[in-house]
């Protein structure tokens, strides 16, 4: 019989990208060192483009110095996958995990976070189907409405999935996200007719599919997110 | 007939040196390699050490798409990583089973990538290292072993 499964989830509203690397570092080296279950974090970005470890960045289609223009940062990363955009409207979660004690490869595990997200948009009515190979995220039709990037060091994850709400699909023209031409992105906004409820409440809903493909039998909300927050800023 | 067939393959893969369970969806360990429980192997040669990762891993990982080769001439530490494969929008680090300096790096990666899922013993290894501290093989685990552990993992979910 297995021991029951925490998943402790941290809502933390609009954070710096930056400050949610340094966040996820600690968090991770806490998991590795089991003084931490399984934790998620739940959050939106300022606007920021981000790059993967096999930094693409012909993919995105300004010039760098136009980027403040348009108010928004650019960040590499070491997560697996290519150019994307954050803003506000989208929902994320990094999830702070160990794969090895529930057996679970990356293949698994991004499969899961792809029928979480899958799982979601049926809420709204909306059909969301797992990309085709080579295509990994979460599309309707031809259009995508979730990515995801992560990364696995000694088995424990962060990075992990974006979901849009109803961001600025503007934002997007200037990258060829995910490296996939010619394919539209989209959002919850655009693709239901249902009336979306606060946003407090779909990040909320998302989370609860999320705990729910994975397992978990217990879900506690830690309730201070300052205490999360206030990591000590090197810079 | 079945237990005849069952002897026939046993042989068969004693002398290719495969370790063969019979059980469904099993991966390919070989006998004379050695495993860490990050899923990489290493072939001892004297003081001269090729490394990979191991059919179950490449399995677990899905379609490696770029692999981060380590730099030649840097040291490597065992149970640190050296390194990245990339698959399914995942990076995920790949851990030295053996502390030494790299001598040799598998360039044929940086063009086929999938070469570490059709061939992660053979044509997908990644580094050749030359060994500081030929003990600490002892830590590792044999085919054996590494069977168990592979099974153990798979069956927890």
């Amino acid at each position: 019989m297995r021991s029951p499964r925490t998943l402790e989830v941290w809502r933390l509203g609009t954070v710096n990208y930056l400050k949610s690397l340094k966040i996820q570092d600690k968090l991770v080296s806490e998991r590795k060192s089991h003084q931490i279950p399984d934790t998620l974090l739940s959050l939106e970005h300022p606007p920021t483009y981000t790059l993967g470890k096999r930094r693409t960045d012909h993919n995105l289609l300004i010039p760098q110095s136009q980027l403040t223009k348009i108010g928004a940062e650019l960040h590499y990363t070491q997560r697996g996958g290519d150019i994307t955009f954050h803003g506000p409207h989208q929902a994320i979660l990094y999830p702070i995990i160990s794969l090895r004690s529930i057996g679970f490869g990356a293949r698994n595990y991004v499969e899961t976070l792809e029928r979480s997200m899958i799982e979601f948009a049926s809420m709204y009515g909306v059909r969301a189907r797992a990309g085709n190979k080579c295509e990994t995220g979460v599309w309707v039709g031809d259009r995508k409405i979730g990515a995801i990037g992560v990364r696995i060091s000694c088995g424990i994850t962060c990075h992990g999935l974006a979901f849009n709400i109803d961001p600025d699909l503007n934002y997007f023209e200037h990258i060829v996200p995910c490296g996939i031409a010619d394919k539209e992105v989209t959002s919850l906004r655009r693709e239901t007719d249902a009336l979306l409820p606060k946003e407090e409440v779909i990040h909320k809903q998302l989370i609860t599919c999320f705990a729910k493909a994975f397992s978990y039998d217990d879900v506690v909300w830690k309730e201070d997110p300052s205490f999360i927050l206030d990591t000590k800023d090197d810079g | 007939m079945a237990l005849r067939l069952m002897l026939a393959s046993s042989r068969i893969a004693s002398h290719l040196r495969i370790s063969v369970s019979h059980r469904a969806f099993s991966s390919v360990v070989l006998k004379d390699l050695k495993y860490a429980d990050s899923h990489e192997w290493v072939k001892i040669e004297g003081n001269k050490a090729t490394v990979g990762i191991t059919d179950h891993a490449q399995e677990h990982l899905g379609d490696v798409v770029y692999v981060k080769l380590p730099d030649v001439g840097r040291s490597v530490s065992q149970g640190e990583s050296f390194g990245a494969v990339e698959s399914v929008k995942a990076t995920s680090d790949i851990n030295s089973p053996i502390s030494g300096k790299v001598l040799q790096v598998n360039k044929d990666l940086s063009e086929s990538p999938a070469l570490v899922n059709s061939s992660p013993y053979e044509e997908g290894w990644i580094m050749k290292v030359e060994l500081s501290d030929a003990g600490e093989v002892k830590k590792l685990m044999d085919s054996d072993k590494y069977s168990k552990f592979c099974e153990e993992e798979d069956s927890k979910h």
